[in-house]
């Protein structure tokens, strides 16, 4: 096929402004899927995307389209995730296209998630088609959100196109703007081959799967390709397109979207973003993009302590489809052995649990998620603390930096305070606020990322009804008055119930603490002091009263064995808890503080 | 099968499992007996003790324990029948301590006086209240008046009364617990087994509780303030008495002295090791009809698990944990074992270290179920 008809293109949408409608009834206008074969929300082909009406794992499809001139062209759709949390597939997904429909819902306007979307093709040189989507809807406002994407994109919407995927609407013009507007992509197939990988799967008879984009040369089966990260060489087995399907074919030239498998067993040998080159003349690697690094962290526990393994199995896999989850093993004194593992973000974290609950049958407990602090000591050093426990002594630190974001919130005006409130909260600071239109406000606030990911989502969710949405971007490390707050249980320190907080939350939080504990711990033979430190500095404390009285009873000659069962239970029971000195802690309590708080209206 | 009988003293109980109806929160073994059957079963004990008779070597029967079910529910001539095979089968001591348990509905002056007359020494009543309302809670067959009159008829027959009272009632206050208490006291009770109202397996409250218990503690609080102020010890964790009345029946299973068991489901403590009658009327009667014998199960403990249950029934009682005799019986290993967990892991103001002994102190026995957790 002639290069020059090939366009490969992506959809930039927010959640449900209808992206994965749009690709279903491009699918049905080019063929590409039978009609008998259509199911809505095609490319999802996870369950849980499905059920929760989100794409997470993007997935290239290969479209033949004839145009109006009588031309059949080649249209590779490379449908991206639309959640804050998969920027960076994004990011990978637009580096293997030339242009990109940017879909805005009539009803609902531009959202933050898709403005930063946006701007990433735009500084990527990608031709941008902006559609109006859902006009068939009774509260369309297709003028208003023509000003908007006018006035906060900066786009040029002249001839913006006005459809509605779901009457199909719209559609015929898409196909041929996408001819007409995006550029085919250049190269040159006798050159070196280059051809980057944006994304991998791991299939158990084929090994890795790479997705790939070919910039330069030609890439065919029995060619021995190198990995320039790493240098390897593989013999080439097969390659091909997504028909949406894996679907063999001869060869791939300049411009082509499809995949390579060749025999590939560990997914460290094919990194997202590397370059593929032929072995005989080497080619250099093409420029690279950011590589993500997981920014939120938690710990992965089995429900059942028996099942480590299994978890560890799960985890290697899932990494194998998802190479921005990290994991290493760790310890808890509630929990028994598990991982700790990094995400980019709390939906991220929370597909990754319930994909391994799903397709691995692994039931965990997931303790609640945490950032990365770096940690300047008196002496000069520069600590990774992971967890309260890499803290160093109070006396020996200089200085602790967290990560920060940039928060983007697109809010109703009639929310602005409100959300400037949970902002400041939240130990946000203040930017800018400019208005859209005049009944919507973008706020920028500078926000640590540890607050964010603790419940800021959910609270903008309940203060603002679901109208406002929000992006942000990692930032940087910023010095922050932090202070680790050591839990003591009858005066050894337990440190499982630890924290770091900002010094000014210190006293609430450590309260908040103690009080639970006091009500989780059960009444001993001594009375138990609970205090919450600083340092050696108390700040706040309470007792567990000592046990006033057991139960009562008589004993004569039947009893003896009965009570004595009755006193073995008991005993069986406290050595369920653990130990902290003469102090027996139920595991119940320390569930307490690991879990993280099943939200039911996810 | 059976080990050896003792060379000195013994204790008997003999299990007389008949009641009107079973309380709520009972889990002992008991039965709605007819008149017909409570001889059949009198003639079953006879037939048990009839296999023993002649097998104690030189052992004599110190105490004797008529328990229940409802004793008081045997007829006088019932009762006449069974001292008379009880004393040709076993060889009673010098002043031997018989005790008969009874309840205030069943109990009659013909009882009492034929018990005097065959040499019961105590009479155990199952008060429970003297509260109507509580006695209705209860759903006990007697009442408050009924109750007064029977304790006062074992103090008029010039038998030494001893009242059980439960606390953790509904609708029980501590001026209504107080009111059960001096009403004991000034109807003549020597001896008092306080206990809380406790749901056990078995029982029918145990799956379906009843609502409003009030917390037990500020009424045992209560009786440990108050009896002492009465002349009223307290020797053991439910029981308290006047100097000289105490239980050496009971003292027998805290301190594991020999008990011989008689009876459908009596449970018994021969040769060192605990042991338990046939537990159903018909399995019983046929091992009586069999063997003579109707003992189920041995239970066999290890040397530490058995000491360390000493340990535990020892700290019941007021004189404690003696090291002398424990160390010859258990070992002083084990002995030295028991005392460092003690001194680590229970508060001071819970034990009472004395040169010979150590013991629970009030506060102690008030949480005693923590202490000997500990311990087993």
């Amino acid at each position: 096929m002639d290069q020059k008809r090939i366009r490969n293109f992506s959809i930039i949408a927010h959640i449900d402004h209808g992206k994965s409608t749009l690709a279903d009834r491009l699918l049905e206008r080019t063929s590409t899927i039978d009609s008998r074969d259509m199911k809505s929300q095609i490319l999802d082909s996870l369950d849980l995307e499905r059920e929760r009406g989100i794409t997470i794992k993007l997935v290239p499809v290969k479209m033949l389209y004839t145009a109006a001139d009588g031309e059949e062209y080649i249209l590779n759709l490379i449908d991206t995730p639309g959640h804050v949390d998969f920027g960076y597939e994004v990011s990978r997904s637009l580096a293997a296209c030339e242009g990109a429909l940017l879909v805005v819902d009539a009803t609902q306007g531009v959202e933050a998630q898709t403005l930063a979307n946006a701007y990433m093709a735009v500084d990527q040189g990608l031709e941008i088609i902006p559609v109006i989507n859902k006009i068939d809807l009774p509260s369309s406002r297709p003028d208003y959100v023509i000003r908007e994407i006018e006035e906060v994109v900066g786009l040029d919407c002249e001839d913006i196109i006005l459809a509605s995927a779901k009457e199909g609407k719209g559609i015929d013009e898409i196909l041929e703007r996408i001819i007409s507007k995006i550029p085919p992509p250049s190269g040159d197939p006798e050159a070196p081959l280059q051809a980057m990988i944006f994304d991998t799967e791991y299939d158990n008879y084929k090994g890795v799967i790479c997705y790939i984009r070919v910039m330069n040369g030609t890439l065919r089966p029995g060619q021995n390709v190198q990995f320039t990260a790493t240098g390897r060489v593989f013999p080439v087995e097969e390659v091909g397109v997504f028909r949406p399907g894996f679907t063999p074919c001869a060869q791939l030239t300049p411009g082509e979207v499809g995949y390579m498998v060749s025999n590939i067993k560990t997914i460290a040998d094919a990194h997202v973003g590397d370059t593929i080159t032929d072995n005989a003349c080497p080619a250099p690697p093409l420029p690279g993009y950011r590589k993500v690094k997981p920014v939120v962290f938690c710990g992965f526990y089995p429900m059942d302590r028996d099942e480590y393994p299994q978890l560890r199995d799960a985890l290697e896999k899932l990494v194998l489809n998802d190479s921005a989850i990290s994991f290493e093993p760790e310890t808890s004194v509630a929990l028994g052995f598990g991982f700790r593992c990094g995400f980019l973000g709390l939906l991220h974290m929370d597909i990754s649990k319930e994909r391994l609950r799903r397709e691995f049958g692994v039931e965990l407990v997931a303790t609640a998620p945490n950032v990365i602090y770096e940690i300047v000591t008196k002496k000069g050093e520069v600590i990774e603390a992971h967890r309260p426990s890499d803290f160093p002594e109070l006396g020996d630190i200089d200085e602790v930096r967290e990560p920060v974001i940039k928060l983007t919130l697109f809010v109703p005006a009639d929310y602005v305070g409100k959300v400037m409130k949970l902002c400041q909260d939240k130990r946000g600071v203040y930017q800018s606020m400019d208005y859209l239109a005049p009944d919507r406000v973008r706020l920028i606030y500078e926000l640590p990322l540890a607050e964010f990911i603790i419940d800021f989502h959910d609270k903008l969710k309940s203060q603002t009804r679901g109208y406002a949405s929000l992006d942000y971007e990692y930032k940087e490390l910023k010095a922050a008055d932090l202070v680790r707050v050591d839990v003591l249980v009858s005066g050894e320190a337990a440190d499982a119930f630890s924290f770091i907080c900002h010094r000014d939350a210190a006293y609430h939080r450590g309260q908040a603490v103690v009080r639970k504990l006091k009500e989780l711990i059960p009444s001993q033979l001594f009375e138990v002091p609970i205090q919450a430190s600083i340092g050696k500095k108390v700040i706040v404390r309470s007792n567990v009263k000592a046990l006033r009285k057991d139960v009562i009873a008589k004993c004569y000659g039947g009893d003896i064995s009965r009570k004595r069962k009755l006193l073995d239970k008991q005993k069986e029971g406290k050595k369920r808890m653990k130990q902290i000195g003469k102090v027996s802690i139920p595991q119940e309590a320390f569930l307490a503080f690991l879990q993280v708080e099943e939200d039911e209206d996810k | 099968m059976f080990p050896s009988p003792p060379s000195g003293p013994f204790s008997v109980y003999i299990h007389l499992p008949f009641c009107l109806r079973k309380c709520p929160y009972c889990s002992f073994f008991s039965l709605p007996l007819k008149e017909e059957g409570r001889d059949r079963y009198i003639a079953l004990i006879e037939g048990e003790m009839a296999a023993w008779k002649g097998t104690f070597a030189g052992g004599w029967a110190d105490t004797v324990y008529f328990g229940g079910g409802t004793p008081s529910l045997l007829t006088p001539p019932q009762w006449k029948r069974l001292f008379d095979s009880l004393e040709g089968a076993l060889p009673l001591g010098g002043t031997p301590e018989i005790t008969v348990e009874a309840n205030p509905e069943s109990l009659t002056r013909e009882h009492l006086s034929l018990w005097r007359e065959r040499g019961v020494t105590r009479v155990s009543l199952g008060v429970q209240s003297f509260s109507d309302a509580e006695l209705l809670w209860l759903e006990r067959p007697h009442d408050g008046r009924r109750a007064e009159e029977a304790l006062a008829s074992i103090a008029e027959e010039g038998l030494s009364p001893s009242a059980d009272l439960i606390f953790g009632l509904g609708g029980q206050t501590l001026r209504s617990w107080k009111y059960s208490l001096d009403r004991a006291l000034s109807l003549g009770a020597e001896h008092l087994s306080l206990y809380q109202l406790s749901l056990e397996r078995g029982s029918r409250w145990y799956s379906r509780p009843p609502e409003g218990r009030p917390d037990g503690y500020p009424f045992y609080r209560f009786a440990q303030w108050l009896l002492p102020r009465k002349g009223f010890a307290q020797y053991e964790i439910a029981s308290f008495s006047l100097p000289g009345r105490q239980s050496r029946h009971n003292r027998a299973y805290w301190t594991n002295k020999p008990v011989l068991a008689l009876g459908a489901g009596a449970w018994g403590y021969w040769g060192g090791r605990r042991c338990r009658n046939e537990d159903t009327l018909t399995g019983y009667e046929r091992a009586v009809r069999e063997k003579g014998r109707a003992c189920m199960e041995w239970l066999e403990l290890s040397e530490d698990e058995g000491a360390r249950e000493a340990a535990v029934l020892y700290l019941r009682t007021a004189e404690g944990i003696p090291f002398g005799e424990f160390s010859s019986r258990y070992g002083g290993e084990i002995l030295r074992e028991i005392l460092s967990i003690l001194r680590e892991l229970v508060p001071e103001n819970c034990l009472e270290w004395r040169r010979e002994s150590v013991a629970l102190t009030p506060r102690g026995m008030r949480v005693g179920n923590s202490i000997w957790s500990l311990l087993i």
